[in-house]
């Protein structure tokens, strides 16, 4: 058994799992973190997506024990009890959403873009959204969504900035 | 509440009946969904209701993207197992042996079942020629052969692994034109190889075709294709101690996977309790039970609940498919272009079982003379069985592969004659009023209008390089 200890969603959990134990595996068996999906197991189809510091990864091709002191962030942690994260808000305004089961995949991968980039043109939306397949066929809702997500959060950057000023 | 529409207002007077407010009703968790601003409807060609033109979203689609829907594989129960099912690995085969018993002495393993086990092993919505798991006879390389329900995942998958089968290879018939020889090795003997036919006939295509000024012959084909929906098949079966049995399952039709598993257990229906959930993805390919008697015995053996998802690996191999159709057209035309008579050949792949197969083949053969005004017609569909995976639903069931062949032979003419493939179609197509081959009478045709605004708003006309 390895043990494991990790920052998720902002708070520290610890495990211990056989070592061949995926990542995935680790968030939806032993922490009851079922958002991340299991849809190919072999890292093609994006639906396990997670952050791990900072970096959209396929939490099926990780083992846990590689992710043991790092900062993992899942779909549960970007919806607060107060309001929705604006890329889960633009996804279901945009009905980028329709079986679902690659939307929390999708979703943090978008998150992981816009973490980097504001304002990313249609081809930084592309390329961050290339790892997560959707067969209902929901791409170009997705890249809308996550342009408004995008629009949302810089307007609730520059009003902070104003407002930290005042 | 002028800017509401009246489904919302309808919605929201329930709610407001019962003396709580929406808020009310909701978790905490998330800001209740706003209504979107309702624009004035355009005045269109053709009055549909309020509701088009109207922006909405998906009631379900919050908990989605929250992460929070449960899918099967979400779910758990206390004690669950989970299976695995072994595969055939061979397109067709007799089997001489199956030797479960050092899968079962393994720790972890609470039950294997067999074939054998099944009570009543076929099932399938028109034929019943579908084994839950093969005993005798391999149909095809996806088959199942065994299931084992274990503690965990990797248990279940090393004591696969540790079943021994034994096989005598036999022919196997791969291409669905030779499985229509006489002499061709039946897939399911004694029958034929060709399960179903369809012949649609209008006119006299002879006299047609003596009319005609130019005769445009191809043969068309398609592929097989899964319907990869992104959540794979997944079920938990758990048989109680009262003998009564529920099954969750990403079925679409949980009303005919009832029957179906009420034939296969031999179980009466009103013992049985299916619970649809939300299925992740479908698009016909999760129509029909696939591994759930086998988990149910596998439930009903160890007593506790059993739960089996399919790999990616799986869902090509041992779930329906889009039928491959090889599409024999031959259209005679005038000088001007128009279609005079059309004679269709289509040999529809069936893989190892019917399935959709039926649905498929007749909804094909009807729609293979195209949206056009076809006074001679004789299309002829068969269905064939090969030692393939078996294809069944998928959307259109037919109706995109026969539109492939019969609008790549309308460029085809077109090009001979020199002609634009737009006009090609116009002068073709149905009008209001037209009869289909099946003679049906058609209205609310706007195929013209259709295809007039299309080529208008991409610029069709204008001048290509």
């Amino acid at each position: 058994m390895t043990d494991v200890t990790m920052i998720v969603n902002g708070q520290t959990r610890s495990a211990s799992v056989p070592p061949e134990t995926t990542l995935l595996q680790l968030l939806r068996d032993n922490f009851n973190l079922t958002g991340a999906k299991l849809g190919c197991d072999v890292g093609d189809c994006g639906a396990c997506t997670v952050i791990v510091d900072g970096m959209a990864v396929n939490s099926c091709l990780m083992l846990a024990g590689q992710v043991n002191g790092r900062s993992v962030t899942t779909i549960e942690g970007l919806a607060t009890r107060d309001r929705l994260h604006p890329i889960q808000k633009a996804f279901e305004d945009n009905g980028a959403l329709q079986c679902g089961y690659c939307g929390p995949g999708a979703i943090m991968a978008s998150k992981a873009l816009l973490d980097e980039n504001s304002d990313p043109d249609v081809r930084d939306i592309r390329d961050a959204l290339s790892g997560s397949l959707c067969r209902c066929t929901g791409y170009s809702k997705m890249i809308e969504a996550v342009q408004e997500a995008a629009r949302v959060l810089r307007s609730e950057e520059r009003n902070q900035i104003t407002h930290a000023r005042t | 509440m002028d800017d509401k529409t009246k489904v919302l207002e309808r919605e929201q007077l329930d709610i407001e009946s019962l003396g709580v407010s929406d808020v009310d009703l909701r978790l905490p968790a998330v800001v209740p969904r706003e209504p979107f601003p309702i624009e004035p409807l355009t005045i269109d060609a053709r009055q549909q209701t309020r509701a088009v033109g109207q922006r909405a979203t998906r009631p379900d689609g919050r908990l989605h993207g929250l992460g929070q829907t449960k899918y099967i594989d979400d779910l758990s129960f206390p004690g669950m197992l989970h299976a695995r099912i072994k595969r055939a690995g061979i397109a067709s085969a007799r089997i001489k042996r199956i030797d479960t018993s050092a899968a079962e002495a393994m720790p972890g393993v609470m039950a294997v079942v067999t074939g054998k086990d099944i009570p009543v092993n076929s099932f399938g919505p028109s034929f019943q020629d579908q084994p839950v798991l093969v005993d005798e006879l391999v149909f095809h390389a996806g088959d199942g052969v065994a299931a084992v329900a274990a503690v965990t995942e990797q248990i279940a998958n090393e004591a696969l692994d540790k079943i021994v089968v034994e096989y005598e290879p036999l022919p196997a018939v791969l291409d669905p034109v030779a499985a229509m020889r006489e002499d061709s090795p039946k897939v399911h003997a004694p029958n034929s190889n060709i399960y179903a036919t369809k012949v649609v006939r209008k006119g006299d295509v002879e006299k047609g075709f003596a009319e005609s000024d130019h005769i445009f012959e191809g043969r068309y084909s398609t592929q097989m294709i899964e319907h990869v929906s992104l959540e794979p098949h997944a079920a938990i079966a758990d048989w109680d101690a009262t003998g009564r049995l529920t099954i969750w399952a990403t079925i679409g039709r949980i009303t005919l996977a009832r029957a179906d598993m009420s034939r296969t257990l031999k179980l009466p229906m009103s013992r049985i309790r299916i619970i649809g959930t939300i299925v992740g993805g479908n698009f016909g390919g999760k129509n029909e039970i696939t591994q759930e008697p086998a988990l149910a015995l596998l439930s009903k053996k160890t007593g506790r609940p059993v739960k089996g998802v399919f790999t990616r690996g799986e869902e090509f191999t041992s779930t329906t498919t889009r039928h491959p159709i090889i599409m024999d057209y031959k259209t005679g035309v005038t000088k001007e272009g128009r279609i005079l008579a059309r004679q269709i050949r289509l040999v529809l792949d069936g893989g190892a079982y019917c399935s959709w197969s039926e649905t498929t083949l007749g909804k094909a053969c009807i729609l293979s003379p195209g949206p056009y005004k076809i006074d001679n017609v004789v299309a002829e569909a068969f269905v064939v069985y090969t030692n393939k995976t078996m294809t069944g639903a998928m959307r259109g069931f037919g109706a995109p592969q026969v539109c492939f062949a019969y609008e790549s032979q309308m460029d085809e003419i077109a090009k001979a004659l020199g002609k634009d493939p737009l006009e090609i179609r116009l002068l073709n197509a149905f009008d209001e009023g037209s009869s289909s081959p099946t003679g049906q009478v058609l209205h609310s045709v706007v195929v013209k209008e259709t295809l007039n605004k299309a080529a208008d708003r991409f610029g069709w006309q204008e001048p290509r390089s």
